[in-house]
């Protein structure tokens, strides 16, 4: 995959390229323990609360000036802090992992046992995450996911930084059967997103009909101050406050999460980096992206500006959305360019899009002419939406399964719609209300591209799993 | 069925057990029966007339799902392809799955407590994708079992990882 052409530049490419640790040819099995700090970063938060609830007491107590110290609410804050900590050091003193030939292994549980075993040439991407907790005091968590269906993530958490990098080395390379003690492979910057952009973007996403919503409490503050009605107005003004306060909330969670977002290529794969207080570094290996989306949302348009979002397995669809996050603004034409170059030298434009027959309207009023479908002889192409715009992306080599379906309505008009069947992510593809003929003589296709596709896949560059 | 749902010509469908439609009929008429009758009796205290009316729905919804019941029955089919299987159903929300073997991530045979007293099971196939939802209902176990293990056998042979 990124063997041929090398990305699209950008012009701009902040790797912060770090110097490759490494350690000299260890025994055939390694096996590790958490860093010792653990604790303090397990229970940061309520940590981090119990010492501004101690301040806070010790602050009133001294307002008050009379009466002794709040005695018993400072020995509970304690009491949690002391619980805290020694259930982190149970934690760390349980759990050993080893890192042994093509298998990772992992050993906790002080009571109950569990050993968990993971296959590295499963392994789907390796993330290096520091929630701001860990980051204090310079720890990493390394998550590992695999193609499972579910909870197939492994945390380790907490390792020394290095450590953490070095381990994501090392079983990136396992992974690729580069053997142990792999040096972390050399970066190529792809993208980065500058701050204003990101700042402008975040913003201008939240333009939608939902805008309109924003109008309720200032209508009810004036409705209710115009009629003398006191309640109304109250309830205006809380309406005011408490969107301005989610609004505040949201924008700073994304451009905080999105901060510094830099893309960069590596022999052992895509490697995504963003973050301002919590940071998050991760590594997709090739071949591991299932299918890709390139979404306009209506206040980008003007500006031509896109965002680049993927199905990778193990990632979650919902709870996980920030990582699957590939590019979260750049130009259109880049953009197309970049999941070009991704998917293995594809010039999208050149796929021809059709919409579907014109007594689909009677189905999708407005929109029936925004479902257009175009596919060649490597990917499928949706692209929908009349406002905000997606064109979805999938390989025919990644196809799961292929599905027709039609209601009775759609059955009336003689319309079907054929679904490709992807991992769980942002990205579901499908041509929507088309001729029911032509449908099926699609679906008959795309099952035939995929067979084809999965008998002759794999390039040399990509390693393959299970 | 025919059209765009149709089997591959000179395939036709493996069909599933006529005992589905009596597994649902049983119970439609052991829960839909007793339902209406005591709400068009409850009605009936109210309104001798507004019992009828009620009771006299009652009785067509639960016709037109005798009635459906035997429809979806024969909505059911499948066939195992050199590549894949192909499962079709829904006489109402018509829909044609294709799992290639070697994309199956694993093969369930369910049974449920009245499914089991029928004497049937469900096949169901799993991949890496969570709407494939492809299942094969009906099956009687000496259908079912083999055509699981011929499944998983094809499984590892064209095994293509994701």
């Amino acid at each position: 995959m990124a063997s041929e052409g090398g990305p699209p530049s950008l012009g701009a490419g902040g790797s912060g390229g770090w110097e490759p640790a490494r350690t000299g040819s260890g025994p055939d099995e390694e096996t590790f323990r958490l860093h010792p700090l653990t604790p303090l970063a397990l229970g940061g938060r309520i940590l981090g609360l119990l010492v501004v609830f101690t301040l806070f007491s010790l602050a009133g107590q001294r307002a008050d000036q009379g009466g002794g110290p709040n005695v018993v609410a400072l020995t509970l804050y304690g009491g949690l802090a002391v619980l805290v900590v020694v259930r982190g050091l149970i934690t760390v003193a349980v759990t050993r992992y080893h890192l042994f030939g093509g298998e990772l292994r992992i050993d906790s549980g002080l009571l109950a046992k569990q050993s968990k075993r993971v296959r590295l040439d499963r392994v789907q991407s390796v993330d290096v995450l520091q929630p701001l907790s860990a980051r204090i005091f310079g720890l990493a968590e390394v998550k590992v996911t695999t193609a499972g269906t579910e909870r197939s993530a492994v945390h380790l958490r907490f390792l020394a930084l290095p450590v953490a990098r070095q381990l994501r080395a090392d079983l990136l390379g396992r992974a690729g059967g580069g053997g142990e003690g792999a040096p972390e492979a050399p970066e190529r910057p792809v993208a980065a997103v500058p701050h204003g952009q990101l700042v402008k973007a975040v913003l201008l996403e939240m333009v939608s009909w939902r805008l309109g919503l924003v109008l309720v409490g200032p209508v009810l503050t004036v409705v209710g101050r115009r009629n003398g009605h006191g309640a109304t107005t109250g309830v205006g003004v809380v309406i005011i406050v408490w969107f301005v306060f989610l609004v505040v909330i949201d924008v700073w969670r994304r451009i905080s999460t999105l901060w510094d977002f830099t893309l960069t290529d590596s022999p052992d794969g895509l490697r995504i980096r963003h973050g301002l207080l919590s940071t998050s570094r991760q590594t997709v290996p090739p071949g591991r992206i299932q299918a890709v989306l390139i979404h306009q949302p209506v206040g980008w348009r003007l500006f031509g500006w896109a965002q680049i979002r993927m199905n990778v397995a193990g990632y979650a669809g919902g709870t996980d959305a920030r990582s699957t996050m590939l590019l979260p603004v750049a130009d259109r034409e880049y953009a197309l360019a970049l999941v070009g170059w991704l998917l293995g030298g594809i010039d999208l434009s050149t796929i021809p899009l059709d919409r579907p027959p014109r007594r689909a309207a009677a189905r999708a009023p407005l929109w029936w002419r925004a479902q257009l479908v175009g596919s060649d002889e490597h990917v499928l192409v949706s692209r929908h939406g009349l406002l905000s715009r997606t064109i979805d992306i999938v390989p025919h080599e990644r196809t799961q399964s292929t599905r027709l379906t039609a209601g009775p309505w759609q059955r009336v008009l003689g319309l079907a719609t054929v679904h490709l069947d992807s991992t769980r992510g942002p990205v579901k593809i499908r041509a929507a209300n088309r001729d029911a003929a032509a449908a099926r003589l699609l679906f008959d296709l795309q099952v035939d591209r995929a067979r084809r596709a999965r008998l002759g896949r794999w390039s040399p560059s990509a390693p393959r799993p299970g | 069925m025919e059209g765009p749902f149709a089997a591959p010509p000179d395939h036709p469908w493996s069909r599933v057990s006529p005992r589905l439609a009596s597994m649902r009929r049983a119970v439609l008429a052991g829960v839909g029966l007793p339902a209406t009758v005591v709400i068009a009796y409850a009605c009936g205290l109210a309104s001798a007339t507004a019992g009828g009316i009620v009771g006299a729905v009652g009785l067509v919804v639960l016709a037109a799902g005798w009635f459906s019941i035997g429809r979806n029955l024969k909505s059911w089919g499948y066939l195992e392809r050199s590549d894949d299987l192909m499962v079709t159903h829904g006489a109402l929300f018509q829909r044609l799955v294709v799992v290639p073997y070697g994309r199956m991530q694993l093969v369930d045979v369910e049974a449920g407590p009245i499914e089991r007293s029928f004497g049937l099971v469900t096949v169901k196939l799993h991949t890496a994708a969570a709407t494939t939802d492809a299942r094969v209902r009906g099956l009687t176990p000496s259908v079912a079992e083999p055509l699981r293990d011929r499944l998983t056998q094809r499984g590892e042979a064209h095994a293509s990882g994701l």
